[in-house]
Parts: structure tokens; sequence; C-alpha cells
């Protein structure tokens, strides 16, 4: 029988979508060669219209009830797992080292899974203002925020490229480059979790395309390289982003508490005491 | 007027002692600038000059850098518990020359005694003291693994609280490890200098904190230092849009507090005798010179003539005039550039076809003064409703439902701060989640404090300033 192979398409509203371009990139693994799709201007553009409102939806849902989707990822990925061994193999990966970077995964999801509904706890407090006052920061997620993935061949690493973000409540964009055939593969089982349409937008490419557009666009709020990125393109990046005095991270935290803190915004709401 | 005249009750000047030209402070001490220019720092009620100051170069601000880096050295390795010691020896010396340093700062300023020495000085001796008791607990205020300064760290700083926002910036960052070069305000720079001399009296390691002054060319040579590991600025939204592009390919820290055209919001429910109260403290508390003054008056359609009536009463009962008479409301405007800034606005609100009032009130003959001033009659197109006027100038707005309310609120660039009256718990957190601004007060407006996080949404900057969220914007925080 003739084996008949997967096409792999960007993910965007939680739709499978190929470039409107029509153009593609070729990722040629051990035995397999993949097309994916070149991620334009015009798709960056279409993925933070459905960024904008799968913040809003992805904001309506309970803490109580995002804690159990991002936990449903973990389960979906349980699941599949032979078929991601496979596609780390095809990387280049060995089969105890491919198992171990999906027991990373798990574990990296499940706690961020559990960090949705205590985050704010964490960063969040009463101030010990002087005075008859009622004083408390609050947190709040940025909004839609555009990220860009490590290059290595790795499910944890990509999903803490999103997580950090996505667990507190924004919507994100996650490109990948060389290694996006695993970001495009997960993207089957983000769509089975029940996630809403435009919480999370997964995208292939080649960042230096749409460099230009993700740091201009006023509608992303903050922009986030996993990547080191070369001094040229941080100049560009700066340059677009204070336009709209647009929040930058270059090489964030990737665990733990500080991870997410580049994308909170605190808010701070004074109230008098009295009788 | 029906009402007795108050008497004059003027704060003596004798206690300070200006010196007719000042140097740079670097390297634990005063130096003689390479910079052969100076600018004349005027008294803003006056037009006296008060001293020359040095325009730093690029020469002065390499040397500044390069002693805070020296600083760095020693600092970055001294016991968080020594740093604690050294910030609550400044803070103890702050309280005690505190009537000096609020004279000064109301001569230089322009603002009014009453709130120099009720305001900005106790605000400054309490960041100080909160920030020094952070400096050896740093391990446990965020929980994380990993934190580390950034180092040398350039400071930026505006005309309207000059020394509170030089302990905003200051107090965070010496506590949490990094140096210091800090360039004062142009209009403003006495009561910095008067800072340094304290650095010195407390034996402040050299290098510790520098203070190089000037004008615009200073800053810019001090944003593209490239030995600078971080930048922290409070000014206008254009200069931080200049700052973040000049910071360019450099991978360095970089936080922003920048403008703001915060609304102030009335509901028909409100108190609103309190609530007059709090809108006339909301823009006219130092002369409207506040990034998160309430600059736009939101008022519940209903209750509008009501609520106009009652706060241009209040409005006629504000003096202005002498900074040093301790009667005086609002002060100078801070310098003849920044009148000309709100005179022309103000022109463009008359011209677009608001209704302005302003209160009678006999202004002195010399200095620069704005009368306080109320826009009714107001589209939400027109310049003033707008633009940062950062003057004693309030524009009204009205509106019907809280819906419409939080959408005129939240169309602006900005997102500093913004004030919410009503009597209805439940509305002041349903308002208060639905805005986007970094501060907001309910029934309240402009208060502050060293233990709260002031800092905006958008266009008005990012990082914080104060509380433990201000810690962040002076560490590398891992895991």
């Amino acid at each position: 029988m003739t084996e008949i192979k997967k096409t792999y398409k960007n993910y965007v509203d939680g739709n499978y979508v190929r470039s409107e371009s029509g153009k593609t990139y070729t990722v040629q693994l051990k035995s397999e060669s993949y097309e994916l799709p070149l991620t334009s201007k015009k798709d960056l553009r279409d993925a933070v219209t459905s960024s904008k409102k799968g913040f809003d939806s992805w904001n309506k849902l309970s803490q109580y009830n995002r804690t159990q989707i991002i936990y449903r990822l973990s389960e979906m990925i349980e699941g599949n797992r032979d078929s991601y061994v496979e596609i780390l193999l095809d990387h280049g990966l060995t089969k105890p080292a491919a198992n171990k970077d999906i027991d990373n995964a798990i574990n990296t999801i499940v706690w961020y899974a559990g960090l949705a509904d205590k985050w704010e706890q964490l960063t969040g407090n009463l101030n010990p203002v002087v005075g008859e006052y009622f004083n408390i920061s609050h947190q709040e997620p940025i909004g839609v925020v555009f990220s860009l993935n490590s290059t290595e061949v790795s499910i944890d690493k990509l999903v803490r490229s999103f997580l950090p973000a996505l667990s507190i409540g924004c919507s994100v964009i996650n490109l990948s480059e060389n290694n996006a055939v695993l970001a495009l593969k997960l993207s089957e089982d983000i769509n089975n979790s029940d996630l809403p349409s435009g919480a999370l937008n997964l995208l292939s490419g080649n960042f230096s395309n749409v460099l230009d557009d993700a740091s201009r666009h006023v509608e992303i709020n903050t922009l986030v390289s996993y990547k080191k990125l070369n001094k040229e393109m941080l100049k560009i990046i700066n340059e677009n982003a204070s336009t709209s005095v647009k929040r930058i991270f270059h090489l964030p935290s990737e665990d733990g508490l500080s991870s997410i803190l580049p994308f909170i915004e605190t808010k701070t709401v004074w109230h008098p005491k009295g009788r | 007027m029906d009402k007795w005249e108050y008497a004059e009750s003027i704060e003596s000047d004798s206690i300070v002692s200006i010196q007719s030209k000042y140097g740079h402070f670097i390297d634990g001490k005063f130096s003689t600038p390479n910079s052969k220019n100076y600018l004349k720092t005027v008294s803003p009620s006056t037009e006296e000059v008060l001293a020359s100051i040095s325009i730093g170069n690029e020469k002065d601000v390499d040397k500044a850098v390069n002693s805070a880096k020296e600083g760095f050295k020693i600092w970055s390795k001294t016991a968080p518990s020594e740093r604690a010691k050294y910030l609550y020896k400044l803070a103890r010396l702050i309280q005690e020359r505190s009537r000096e340093f609020a004279v000064l700062e109301s001569m230089d300023g322009g603002k009014p005694i009453k709130e120099s020495r009720d305001f900005d000085l106790p605000q400054v001796a309490s960041n100080f003291f909160y920030f020094a008791g952070w400096a050896d607990k740093l391990d446990i205020s965020w929980g994380t693994k990993e934190m580390k300064p950034y180092g040398v760290v350039g400071q930026i700083i505006p005309w309207n609280f000059p020394l509170l926002m030089l302990a905003w910036k200051v107090a965070p960052a010496l506590a949490t490890g990094n140096t210091v070069v800090l360039k004062p305000a142009e209009t403003t720079p006495l009561t910095a200098l008067l800072f340094a001399e304290l650095c010195e009296e407390v034996g402040l390691p050299k290098g510790v904190f520098n203070l190089v002054t000037g004008d615009g060319t200073t800053g810019a040579e001090l944003v593209n230092h490239e030995g600078i590991s971080k930048i922290a600025f409070t000014g206008s939204t254009s200069v931080g849009k200049y700052i973040q592009n000049a910071v360019g390919e450099r991978d360095i820290g970089l936080t922003l507090e920048l403008g703001g055209k915060a609304a102030n919001i009335v509901y028909n429910d409100a108190a609103l005798d309190q609530a007059v109260e709090g809108v006339v403290n909301g823009i006219f508390f130092n002369q409207g010179h506040v990034c998160c003054a309430g600059s736009r008056l939101l008022l519940q359609e209903d209750i509008h003539d009501e609520f106009i009536n009652k706060l241009e009463k209040r409005m006629q009962t504000l003096r202005v005039g002498n900074p040093l008479d301790k009667n005086t409301d609002i002060g100078a405007i801070n310098s003849k550039e920044q009148l000309e800034k709100i005179t022309s606005l103000v022109n463009d609100g008359v011209n677009d076809g608001g209704e302005l009032f302003q209160i009678e009130c006999e202004l002195p003959s010399t200095g620069y003064w704005y009368k306080p001033s109320l826009f009714t009659n107001v589209q939400p197109s027109y310049n003033i409703a707008r633009e940062e006027i950062f003057g004693p100038v309030l524009t009204t707005l009205t509106f019907r439902t809280p819906e419409e309310a939080v959408e005129i609120a939240n169309n602006t660039e900005y997102g500093l701060s913004a004030g919410i009256w009503t009597e209805k718990g439940s509305k002041i957190l349903w308002t208060a989640d639905r805005l986007d601004a970094g501060v907001i007060w309910a029934n309240t407006f402009n208060k502050f404090d060293p233990s709260s996080p002031f800092g905006g949404y958008k266009e008005s900057g990012f990082g914080r300033e104060g509380g433990r969220h201000g810690l962040l914007s002076y560490l590398k925080v891992r895991s």
C-alpha cells in the first residue's frame, strides 16, 4: 500500500491554513521532507485579528476552566506519545532523549496548568500604604503576545515559548522556524484541548520575513524572543516598537514564576477606608 | 471680594544657601566639568537667576559612567545589610534637612511650600526608608532563584517632582545593588545637587551615585553611552519613544514612566462634595504638572450642571501666588516654555469651541503663572481632550452609561491613571476592571506611597516604580 503523508499547515483561529502567499519552505529531516507554510505579513495580520478575539474569549473563561484546558493538552500529548517520538527521532534525537523531552514537556504543561489559577496570588499583593486606604496591586494579562520559539528541537522548549503568556490569560502568536514541524504537529493536540479559537496561533516560517510587522503592529502588545537575535534585528525591533511603546523581551526566563513576569500589567487600585 | 484677605505667611529662604555655579558629582565628589557650557536655573516665581549649571557633555557623561562602573565593583560586593544602612542613613539626613530641601524645591521649581513641605519631602524620606528595608530581603521578595542587578543604571528625571523622582529612581536602584548616573531636569537641578552632598556626608562608596547636570543633549549622551546596562526614564511620551528607539541594537534594560491623560469618572451616585474636592486635587495639585493628573473630567450627564456649579465655586477659592507663602495652593508654572505650551493648548480649546472658565484672581507681575482653568462643552476630538496639557487645565466630557464612561476613558493612547467616584462598591470594581490604567484611585485621587506600585499601561510606559513590583525594574530575574 502506498504510504500517505500528512500536510502540515499553520494553525490560525482554530483552522489549519496555508500561507495566503502560497509560499512554503522545506524542512528536510532524516527520512521525511516537509513543505511548511512560509508565513507572510498578511498571515501575521490575520493571526493578530484572531488573537484579539482569542484574548477576549480566553479571558471570559474562568481560571478553573483554563487550568483544565491546559492540563488536557498534557493528556493529549501523552496519548499521542508515539507520534511525537517518531518526529523527534526524525529530527535526530535518540529514543531515550525523545521520551525525556516529552516527559519534560508534559511536566511543564502540568506546572503551567496549575499556575493559571494561582499566578495572581503569587504576583499581586496588598500594599501597606500609610493612612486609611485599601490598596491592592491587581495583576492582568497584557493582551496579545508575539513569541518567537527558540531554535532547539524540543517539545519542552516549544511549550515554554507560549505557556508563560498563555497560562496567565494572554493570547499568543507563536512562530517556529526550522523546528516548526513540532509546533504544527502540536497544533492538532492544541485543537483537541478545547482552547478557544485564537487564544494560541501557531505559525511556521522565517522570522526575518515578519519581523518588521511583528514589532510595528500596534495590536501586538508584547514581542518576546526565546531565540537569540542578532544586533541588526534588535535595532529594527526597538525602532519599530518605540512608535507605540511596545514591550520587548529578548531571551527572558523560561521557567518558574519569573517566566510570566514579562506578560503582566500591574493595576494598583486605591480606596479610602471610612464609616 | 466679600471675604477676609489672608495675611501673608512667607517661609524664609534664609535656610538655603545656593552656590553661584555647580559642577557634576562624580566619583564621590564635585568636580569641574569638561563642558564649558552653562545654563541658568531660574526661579519661575521671580524670574531671578538662582545658579549656573553645567551642561554636561560626552566627556562628562563618560567620566560619570566610568565612575559608576568602578562603583559597581564595590557596591555589588557590599553586603545587602550594609547597603540598607547607607539608605537608612540617607533617609535620616533627608528628614533632618527636610525644610531646607522643601524651600529649595519651591524656589527652583515653583511648587507651593505647602506641597514640597508636606508631600514631596516626607515622600522622599519614606522612599529611602522603604527601599532600604528591601536591600537585604531581595532573595525572598519574589520567590525566584536568581536575581542580579543590571550594573550601571542611567536615570533621567523630570522637573515636576524633582527630588521625589530622584528618590523613586535612586532608592530602589541602590537597594538592588546597581550604581547610578542621574541626570536631573534642566530647570530643577538644585535639590539633586544638594542630595549629592548628603551622599558625600554619609560616606556612600565612591561611584555609587553620580550626578551629571545638563539639558536634553546631556540626556542623549547618557542614553547612548555603551557603558549603561539599564535606562530608567520619567518624562514625556515623545522623549520616551526617542529613548526606546535609541536603545537600538543594545540588549539593555529599559523602564519608561511617560505621559498621561487620566479620566476622572464621576457617576451620578457619587458623594458630590467629596468628588469636587477630589477632582480639584486631581488636576490642580502641583499646578497640574503631574503625569497622572486627572485632566479629563468625565461627568455623568444628569449631574453635569450641578457638579460644574460646585466645581467652579470651589476653584474660585484656590489661592495662586508666591510658592513660599504657606497659604498658596497653586504656585508658579515651572518654566516659560511650559507656560507657552499651556497657553497655546488652551487657545486651541477656545478656538475649537470649548467653553472656558478661569478663576478671578490677580497674578504676580513677574514670574510664570496660569489661572486654574476649566473647559466645558468639549468634544472628544479636541486637542484639549486628547493631548497632555501638563498644567492647571481641566477638560470636561460627559457620558450616559458606565459602558460609555469606560469607552471614553480608554479612548486614548495613554494608560497611566484613572479616577472613579461612586458610592456603589460593585460599580467601582466593575469600572476598575475595565479601565486600561496602571493606577486607579476610587473615591480619592493623587495618593502615593513608597509601597504602592506606580506605572502605566499602553503608551504611558512600562515597568513599575514603588512597592515590591518596583524592585523588578532594577533586577534581572530567573526561575
